[in-house]
């Protein structure tokens, strides 16, 4: 299982630094690399400016027309939200045409006993009570229930109410109104928006610190997670 | 039949019943009902408040600092006297003081509104109780106008201005589509006025719909719109910046020029228009002096436009501050919000329940649970009432009383008050219009009384407002340019508990708010309103309030149209939706229609 | 009728505008509408006056006197050319059975033909009594008075949203009139009040150009409520450029910075006020200081305190704003993390690190 693991990793490593091994695979491999570190960096971007939008900064001195500090940190959370949500749409495209793995963050298979049978044994093995890890490749089942309940649906909420929040300002006219707005039908008055779509940032920052952890934490305890191999 | 109320009063409802329900031109909902004597004369009057809003129960547990808001939205027409008290009540609890500046610019928009809304008031709400608007068309303009130069130097007195206001009037009449004035009492025996004094007030009622608008621009500019201008606790939200960076996006030359300019149309306005009107309509009515009720008896005032920040001493109110009991006006009583003897609420009569039933309470420790219940002989259902049962519970106005007595309050109480103190800027211009319409003193406690004691407060408020603006001059001279005390702005710095009242003397009479605040929420807040005194309903005792006690006696000519019940409330300018805000216990599961 | 009748025509030719004038508006009115210009030359000079009767349910009142704050049109001319206020309880002269009588005449004479304004909302708690008129529950009559009407324009919050006395707990369970009724053109003027400009701007509008204005998805004026204040605040500059101010009267509140710290609801609320201002144009909430409160939007008074910016939420059973949840929350899954950790590295020790950490056959 490790010499599997380790296998594709190389292959997506090697694909990185520009060289092709096996056609196809390996590309993709690479784009989803790509992918999660450009999430990484968007989210990162997304969460600091978010944070300031929410609070506000202290006040810079001079001519209003001379600065324009909080315009740069809207725009640079508005740049990073479409970074996000193209990458997510491409996340989305390659879910319906890549493989079975490739879907694992959009579905997950409540419907099938194995999948809970491998929920409890991850869950024990997360608890000290298991030691061996129940698959090869992808995301355990644990791992892929946290992804799609924090990261999934959270970024799917963030990517339509953010959508939505800037419609606003580009107007009721604007396309991002007119595909999103819908959402201002659930909650007439978009201050609900705004406070759901802070709090949704706190959601992403618990992802953050689980995710985190948990790849070291494997890497460590059986040495499978990606990080091992660099 | 008849019974004598402790507070004077003889009641006897065993004549013909007459219903008046919605009484118009006033603020919210109200119903009258009254028994008349086979002389037609009133021997039994029922004043029963028709809404309920619970404002109180919905501040539970809210920021004491954003209860200005809510209190405010109570009502519309003396709109920012509620959002005044309370900021006054929380100030009170959190040991709050304000600068110098926030008093003058709080007592210019109070002001503000009590000339705005006694001018409103008279023309547009009251006047119709006296004009003949129909009878203004059978008049020859150039009569009208050397009547209008005759008692005033405004200048829109032509008689050309007067012809084309005629022919204007006669195409609105001719028309067939009457808008407000449709099926008013036109003809009635009841008017007085010869058509050319018809004709002027007619004219001055569209001209006051005109200018009203820009009194309240003080409003707008210190508290950003009207109705419903913004305040703080701690002070005034609008800061002063005179010559500094960025002044013109606060208060600085040009905001202070707006408004002493329309400080200085006010007074033109009200000593040009307003005041020569009640003069010359007043001299038609001489005769009519009823409607006296509860003001020679027993008057309250609280106080209030207090010359120095935060000095709420009777020294410091420019408005008078006492109670006069059985119109001995040689005793000025004291008062003291915080005293449980003093101002109590009752609710024998009103549709709320107390566990002990009897007895009054104190407002900080108010509690009101609805109780929607009728008396035995009422005529009609629960949902379709016909006469109302006075015997039971007939209100959603509480009955509050001052050591137990039915006050009245408002204007002529101020008057009354500020005249047995002897005070000249009260004294005095009401003996001069007293003496130009040949009449005694006492002729003040009549419906006439409590319209003119409006007109003339709304001249001295005019000038008042010109008093403050000035002072807000010189302060700001002296280099001070303070408008809010922030250093307990944040709740950290509140106590853990905390209970306090403001007050305020509203364009309709004495109004309170008590608040108690517990770990920075709003733990129980209570509002004891002009026309909850005024139009209470009896209390346990059998006391009659003041709406109530204004029409014992009145003589109608005409039951069917009844324009004096009309004249006589009109005069305390009733305000329902203040008088019956207040509040419930929550959670009362109570019959509920259905929405579809 | 002919000359006898007050009509829009009679108005602006008082005013000084010319016949020529006047055909000019209507053609360019016509081309607007694609009708004929002849055609509404004629509506307009003898058209009767619309019927409008204004209901008042739980409310304060305000939005009559915003009403009659307006400027253009003088309210006065308003009322005597161009509308026909039948029925207004605020300044009607009629009261009792012939301020009713009014309503049935109205209802039999004009069936379909009226516009039903309404100020307030009803109570449905306590059968309905926590609002009588004329002795009844409002609701009967304000259902019945909608029945026949051809339009009907809910008046501020109030009518709109529900405003103060539907703010939690709601004890009198008062609802917005489009929860009741329906079945007829609908017209949403949010504000608590409205300004009066728009109030007439909408009554004239109907009038001037024989139908009602386009609506946004949430039922209000188009013309009036399709930008946040924010967007046309004159203190958007500072906005951009990060210049807030940070306390009541502090130097920043004197140079006039954007309020958005002390909870200026401007990013949220829908309303024309920093672009048409208040009576008259003299001001509006925030030129005078003070953040917009939001009063045009729905359910405002439960968002948590008018001076944060992070509003309250209380689905939680706990009044806390999302950076308080949000905190602790990651502070608990940080703890858990960190526990984990532990629980991880005492293992480890126990355990010789290099021994195979699993049991099973690797794969």
């Amino acid at each position: 299982m490790r010499n599997r693991a380790q296998k594709f990793l190389a292959a997506a490593d090697a694909a990185l630094a520009g060289r092709s091994i096996r056609g196809g695979t390996a590309h993709i491999y690479a784009l989803v690399r790509l992918w999660h570190w450009a999430n990484a960096a968007a989210i990162l971007v997304l969460s600091l400016t978010g944070y300031l939008i929410g609070t506000g900064t202290p006040a810079i001195w001079g001519m209003a027309s001379g600065g324009f500090l909080f315009g740069y940190i809207r725009f640079a959370h508005f740049s990073a939200g479409y970074v996000l949500s193209a990458g997510f749409l491409l996340r989305i495209y390659w879910a319906l045409m890549g493989n079975a793995h490739a879907m694992q963050i959009f579905c997950v298979p409540l419907w099938r006993r194995c999948f809970w049978r491998e929920l409890h044994h991850e869950i024990r093995r997360y608890s000290f009570l298991a030691v061996e890890p129940e698959r090869g490749l992808g995301h355990n089942r644990l791992a892929q229930l946290a992804m799609f309940f924090m990261f999934t649906q959270t970024i799917t909420f963030m990517v339509v109410t953010g959508f939505a929040l800037y419609g606003q300002g580009a107007g009721t006219d604007s396309w991002q109104y007119k595909v999103f707005g819908w959402v201002f039908s659930l909650w007439p008055n978009s201050q609900d928006f705004h406070t759901w779509h802070h709090l949704g940032l706190w959601v992403i920052v618990m992802f953050a610190l689980v995710h985190i952890y948990a790849v070291l934490w494997d890497d460590v305890v059986s040495r499978r997670s990606f990080p091992s191999i660099k | 039949m008849a019974v004598q109320t402790p507070n004077g009063f003889n009641l006897d409802r065993s004549g013909k019943r007459i219903v008046i329900d919605p009484l118009t031109r006033i603020e919210g909902h109200l119903r009258i009902e009254a028994n008349l004597d086979s002389d037609n004369v009133i021997r039994n009057a029922v004043s029963s408040g028709t809404i309920w809003r619970g404002i109180e129960v919905i501040l539970r547990g809210r920021d004491p600092r954003d209860a200005w808001a809510f209190t405010e939205r109570i009502c519309g027409v003396c709109t920012g006297t509620h959002a005044l008290t309370s900021v006054r009540a929380v100030e009170n609890a959190l040991g709050i003081t304000i600068p110098e500046n926030a008093n003058s610019i709080r007592n210019i928009m109070q002001l503000c509104l009590l000339v705005h809304d006694h001018l409103v008031h008279f023309y547009h709400l009251h006047s119709l109780d006296w004009v003949d608007v129909v009878s203004a068309l059978k008049d020859d303009p150039k009569s009208t106008s050397t009547l209008a130069q005759s008692i005033s130097p405004w200048p829109l007195s032509s008689p050309g201005y007067f012809k084309d206001l005629q022919i204007r009037l006669g195409k609105f009449f001719g028309s067939g589509q009457l808008g407000p004035f449709k099926n008013g009492y036109w003809g009635h025996p009841a008017y007085k006025l010869p058509p050319e004094a018809n004709l002027i007030a007619v004219a001055h009622y569209l001209e006051a719909l005109d200018f009203q608008k820009e009194i309240v621009k003080t409003q707008a500019i210190y508290g950003g719109k009207n109705p419903h201008p913004n305040w703080l606790v701690g002070g005034v939200p609008c800061a002063i910046n005179i010559d500094g960076i960025g002044a013109v996006g606060a208060i600085g030359m040009e905001r202070l020029n707006i408004i002493s300019s329309i400080i200085d149309r006010s007074i033109e306005f009200v000593e040009q228009v307003y005041l020569p009107d009640i003069a010359a309509i007043f001299s038609y009515y001489k005769d009519w002096l009823h409607g006296g009720g509860l003001s020679s008896k027993s008057v309250m005032s609280y106080g209030d436009i207090p010359e120095k920040a935060n000095d709420c001493s009777g020294e410091s109110f420019k408005l008078p501050r006492g109670v006069i009991l059985d119109g001995n006006l040689k005793e000025i009583l004291p008062i003291d919000h915080g005293d449980p003897e003093q101002i109590q609420e009752f609710v024998a009569h009103s549709w709320y329940k107390y566990p002990g039933h009897c007895c009054g309470l104190l407002p900080w420790d108010g509690i009101t649970e609805p109780s929607f219940e009728l008396g035995p002989k009422l005529k009609g259902s629960k949902t379709a009432i016909k006469e109302l049962d006075e015997g039971g519970k007939y209100s959603w106005i509480k009955a509050p009383r001052w050591r137990g007595r039915a006050v009245e309050v408002g204007p002529l109480a101020r008057y009354i008050i500020g005249y047995a103190q002897g005070k000249a800027e009260f004294k005095e211009p009401a003996e001069r219009l007293l003496k130009g319409l040949n009449l005694p003193v006492t002729a003040l406690f009549s419906t006439l009384g409590r319209t003119a004691a409006r007109a003339l407060e709304c001249q001295w408020a005019a000038h008042q407002m010109r008093h403050f603006q000035d002072k807000l001059v010189i302060n700001i001279k002296a280099g001070n340019t303070a408008t809010a005390d922030i250093s307990r702005w944040r709740p950290e710095t509140w106590r853990k508990e905390a209970k306090g009242y403001g007050f305020t003397e509203a364009p309709r009479g004495a109004l309170g708010h008590w608040i108690t605040i517990k770990d920075a929420k709003i733990d129980n807040y209570q509002c004891v309103v002009p026309t909850t005194w005024n139009g209470s309903p009896r209390d346990s005792s059998g006391n009659i309030g003041a709406f109530e006690a204004s029409l014992i006696g009145t003589p109608m000519a005409d039951p069917q149209r009844p324009l004096e019940i009309l004249r006589t409330i009109h005069s305390f300018d009733p305000c329902l939706a203040c008088s019956t805000h207040v509040m419930s216990h929550e959670g009362q599961e109570m019959a509920s229609i259905r929405v579809r | 009728m002919g000359d006898a009748t007050e009509t829009f025509y009679g108005v602006i030719r008082r005013q000084g505008i010319t016949r020529r004038s006047f055909l000019k508006f209507c053609s360019f009115t016509a081309a607007s509408l694609g009708l004929g210009a002849s055609s509404i030359a004629h509506a307009l000079e003898t058209k009767p006056r619309v019927p409008v009767i204004w209901l008042h349910g739980l409310e304060c009142t305000c939005c009559s006197e915003s009403f009659i704050r307006s400027a253009h049109p003088l309210i006065k001319d308003a009322l005597l050319s161009m509308i026909s206020l039948d029925y207004d309880h605020m300044i009607m002269a009629a009261a009792g059975h012939q301020a009713e009588a009014i309503l049935e005449e109205t209802r039999a004479r004009y069936k379909g033909g009226y516009v039903l304004a309404v100020e307030g909302n009803p109570p449905l708690n306590e059968g309905g009594m926590f609002c009588i008129d004329g002795g009844k529950p409002f609701v009967e009559k304000l259902t019945s008075m909608a029945e026949e009407s051809m339009a009907i324009v809910a008046w501020g919050t109030c009518a709109s949203w529900g405003c103060v006395q539907a703010a939690k707990p709601n004890p009198t369970r008062a609802v917005p009139i489009d929860k009741l009724i329906t079945n007829r053109p609908f017209i949403k003027v949010p504000g608590g009040p409205p300004i009066a400009e728009v109030m007439s701007g909408l009554v004239t509008f109907i009038t001037t150009f024989g139908k009602l204005p386009k609506l946004d998805h949430q039922g209000r004026p188009s013309m009036f409520y399709s930008e946040r204040i924010h967007d046309k605040c004159y203190r958007r500059s500072h906005f951009d450029a990060g210049q807030f101010v940070e306390e009541w009267d502090d130097t920043n509140a004197r140079k006039g910075y954007c309020l958005y710290k002390l909870g200026c609801k401007g990013p949220t609320t829908y309303n024309a006020c920093s672009a048409l201002r208040w009576n008259g144009g003299v001001s509006f909430p925030i030129q005078s200081g003070h953040g917009c409160l939001g009063c045009s939007e729905d359910g405002f008074w439960d968002k948590g305190s008018f001076y944060d910016r992070l509003t309250t939420i209380k689905q939680f059973g706990i009044e806390q704003n999302a950076d308080e949840i949000g905190m602790a929350a990651a502070g608990v899954v940080g703890l858990a993390v960190a526990a984990h950790a532990a629980v991880t590295a005492a293992k480890r020790l126990r355990h010789r690190p290099d021994r195979p950490a699993h049991k099973g056959k690797p794969s």
